[in-house]
């Protein structure tokens, strides 16, 4: 049982470690929780990162002690209940049980650590330290997705029997990072904390020794959902992948990746596809979970998320007047009738818009989550233990590509 | 005998009119490729402007202008299409919840051309800007009009949250034909209130022209605005200044839809120096 919160003051004085664009993601967000005081910021990167979350926090009142050094401000900075780490994932397992050995709460950043034995540290470290620490699945508290899986698919079992999972997430040609003129970290700077150049600093996450690459990246966060919704993980997985397109002297991990993961799940075999690709941004990101009697078509995106019925499935009227989806609109689209094949068509599902509306930034459910959890108002929604099984799931992917082989999941392999 | 002649004078008449056509079409093919005579403009009235020395009559209704010449004056005027250079596209990061009303729908094309009075020239390169937060989160005041319009860290200035402006002096007034607008086009945000004012001077008291708002419940101040907001893009936001004269421009915005601040890549202003 973590340590909660004893202090009679509703205020949450936390500081920020890793001020660059993740971090700035989650300022903004904890800038909308009332109670959350900002006291300290953390970057290596003095001349931009950490200006910048200075004078920005500034901005919103919140007057904040800047450090280089994180031992620094840990050392300094008695005060505080709580850190965001958004650092480089190869940072995560050093920052987060440095963190929690202080007595603070964490919440770090996914993925949680660019191995498996970093990983394994934090789950001991916030074990041992009796202190919280929140992975930053953000998807776990986002409404929309809390209520796909407690009313559709646990509740009212929309989608019958789940048979097969379907998820990725494209993106387009990005250039490199790049950094202002005149604001180069120092070489000595950037070889403390791990770095060999500055633009090995600002593209971290095409590095071995530094990150995971698209996969860990983005799949992080919808396999995650796959072993969240299916309440269950991966037995096996094969994968193909490449550093197809990108410069291999400057994007160590593959650009392109598809694999497919087989479930033994309570109901039955699932077969889950997934993929990420870095050179074009068809269809965007989505995750869409598939049954006997319905599909269900998710993504984090606001302008995405819908359930589809099955010709053969029974009416889901109940499901609409308990407020669970919204009542279909529009008409059915008509199997065509002037194919040269025959190809038996089945008519085209009617689609139920879910009624969930969520305006907020999409970080901020999981950062009030964890700030709850840390007054003793609820339960964190990705604890260490659950984030170290999607870990196991996500960083195997890249394992799968390089031996070219289908790999087996030990279910050892997912607890510590 | 009748009837052959008819059909001599037939196949005439025809020949003639085909050869007039071609030669018709060959000429239009001859012109320079980024100039339009007036008569063009019937093509693309939305995007058209014509000025004469008095304003021509403009009507609006969202998401269209028409604007129509005083009569006898247009013929005088050549328009040539603006030479806008783009920077190139950089979508990065976590996606945004972006929950706007009256969002325009993306074109999923590039723009049409945008004919301008030949001379029309961006006047507010390297010209200086103020603002009403004078010490910027990150960034120089002076990137607004430094010609870099990339997304990059470094070619941006970022501003305090709520509403703020910055202020570009013409130096002299100017007509305006047209601005185009770069907030931060890294991710695909939506800045909210934006506002753009023409004025003659630096107060904003003398000669106060809107010519772009998307409040649409006034929560600034400043009127309540018919145009719609818009998803940033590299493409920079082209807004139709329709002619009007002024020396001072200021731009109003009240956040985004990643966060409460607001931003600046680049603003261009094409007008030319009122004789």
């Amino acid at each position: 049982m973590a340590e909660q919160k004893t202090s009679s003051s509703d205020e949450l004085r936390i500081a920020l470690l890793g001020a660059g664009a993740q971090g700035q993601v989650l300022m903004n967000a904890c800038l909308k929780i009332p109670n959350v005081r900002f006291k300290a910021v953390c970057d290596i990167w003095e001349a931009y990162n950490l200006k910048r979350a200075q004078r920005m926090l500034d901005k919103f009142g919140h007057k904040v002690n800047a450090y280089e050094d994180y031992r620094q401000m840990l050392a300094k900075e008695k005060g505080l209940d709580a850190v965001l780490i958004a650092t480089p994932d190869f940072w995560h397992a050093q920052h987060t049980v440095d963190c929690l050995s202080a007595g603070l709460h964490v919440y770090c950043e996914k993925e949680m650590s660019n191995t498996l034995e970093g990983a394994r540290q934090m789950v001991r470290a916030a074990r041992q330290s009796r202190k919280l620490l929140q992975i930053g699945h953000q998807r776990r508290s986002n409404p929309k997705y809390v209520h796909s899986y407690k009313r559709l698919i646990q509740e009212a079992k929309i989608l019958g029997r789940i048979t097969t999972v379907n998820g990725q997430w494209n993106r387009s040609l990005q250039p490199d990072n790049g950094w202002p003129k005149g604001s180069s970290i120092e070489p000595s700077i950037l070889k403390k904390y791990g770095f060999r150049s500055m633009e090995e600093f600002r593209n971290w996450r095409w590095y071995r020794h530094l990150g995971g690459g698209p996969v860990v990246d983005l799949g992080s966060h919808q396999l995650d959902i796959y072993n969240w919704f299916l309440n269950a993980r991966p037995n096996t997985i094969v994968a193909s992948g490449g550093i197809d397109y990108y410069d291999r002297r400057t994007h160590e991990w593959f650009d392109t990746v598809l694999a497919t993961f087989e479930y033994e799940t309570t109901f039955g075999k699932v077969r889950a596809f997934y993929q990420t690709i870095s050179t074009n941004s068809n269809q965007g990101y989505f995750e869409s979970f598939m049954g006997d009697q319905g599909t269900l078509v998710i993504s984090e995106s606001g302008g995405r998320g819908a359930a589809y019925r099955e010709p053969t499935a029974p009416e889901w009227d109940k499901w609409v007047s308990m407020g669970y989806l919204k009542a279909p609109t529009g008409e059915q689209k008509k199997p065509q009738t002037d194919a040269v094949l025959d190809v038996r068509e089945t008519v085209s599902p009617p689609s139920f818009e879910l009624p969930v509306k969520f305006d907020d930034p999409y970080h901020k459910p999981h950062l009030d989550n964890f700030f709850n959890a840390i007054q003793g108002k609820e339960r964190l929604n990705c604890p260490a233990e659950v984030a170290y099984e999607t870990a196991v799931t996500v960083l195997k992917v890249n394992e799968a590509v390089e031996t070219g082989r289908k790999l087996t999941f030990d279910n050892q392999e997912f607890k510590v | 005998m009748k009837q052959s002649w008819s059909k001599l004078l037939f196949v005439f008449v025809c020949t003639v009119l085909l050869m007039s056509c071609q030669k018709s079409s060959e000429q239009q093919n001859q012109q320079p490729a980024q100039q339009t005579p007036q008569r063009q403009q019937a093509a693309a009235p939305a995007q058209g402007i014509v000025q004469g020395q008095s304003s021509g009559q403009t009507t609006s209704q969202p998401g269209q202008t028409t604007t129509t010449a005083p009569a006898g004056q247009a013929a005088n005027v050549q328009l040539v299409q603006l030479d806008i250079k783009l920077p190139k596209p950089m979508f990065v990061g976590t996606p945004t919840n972006i929950a706007v009303l009256n969002l325009e729908k993306p074109l999923g094309k590039p723009r049409p051309p945008f004919l301008a009075p030949a001379g029309t020239r961006n006047v507010a390169f390297k010209k200086a800007v103020s603002s009403s937060d004078e010490q910027p989160v990150i960034g120089e005041l002076s990137m607004i009009t430094d010609g870099d319009k990339e997304a990059a860290e470094g070619s941006f200035v970022e501003l305090g949250p709520k509403l703020q402006y910055v202020m570009i002096d013409l130096k002299a007034r100017h007509n305006i034909y047209a601005l185009v607008v770069w907030h931060y086009h890294k991710q695909a945000v939506v800045y909210h209130d934006f506002i753009v004012q023409v004025a003659d001077d630096s107060d904003f008291i003398s000669n106060v022209q809107t010519v772009f708002n998307n409040d649409i419940d006034n929560s600034s101040g400043r009127g309540v605005g018919k145009d719609m907001s818009y998803v940033e893009t590299s493409e920079g936001k082209l807004i139709d200044a329709k002619g009007v004269q002024g020396r001072y421009v200021r731009l109003y915005s009240r956040g985004n839809t990643a966060n409460e601040l607001n931003h600046y890549i680049e603003v261009e202003v094409y007008g030319r120096a009122v004789q």
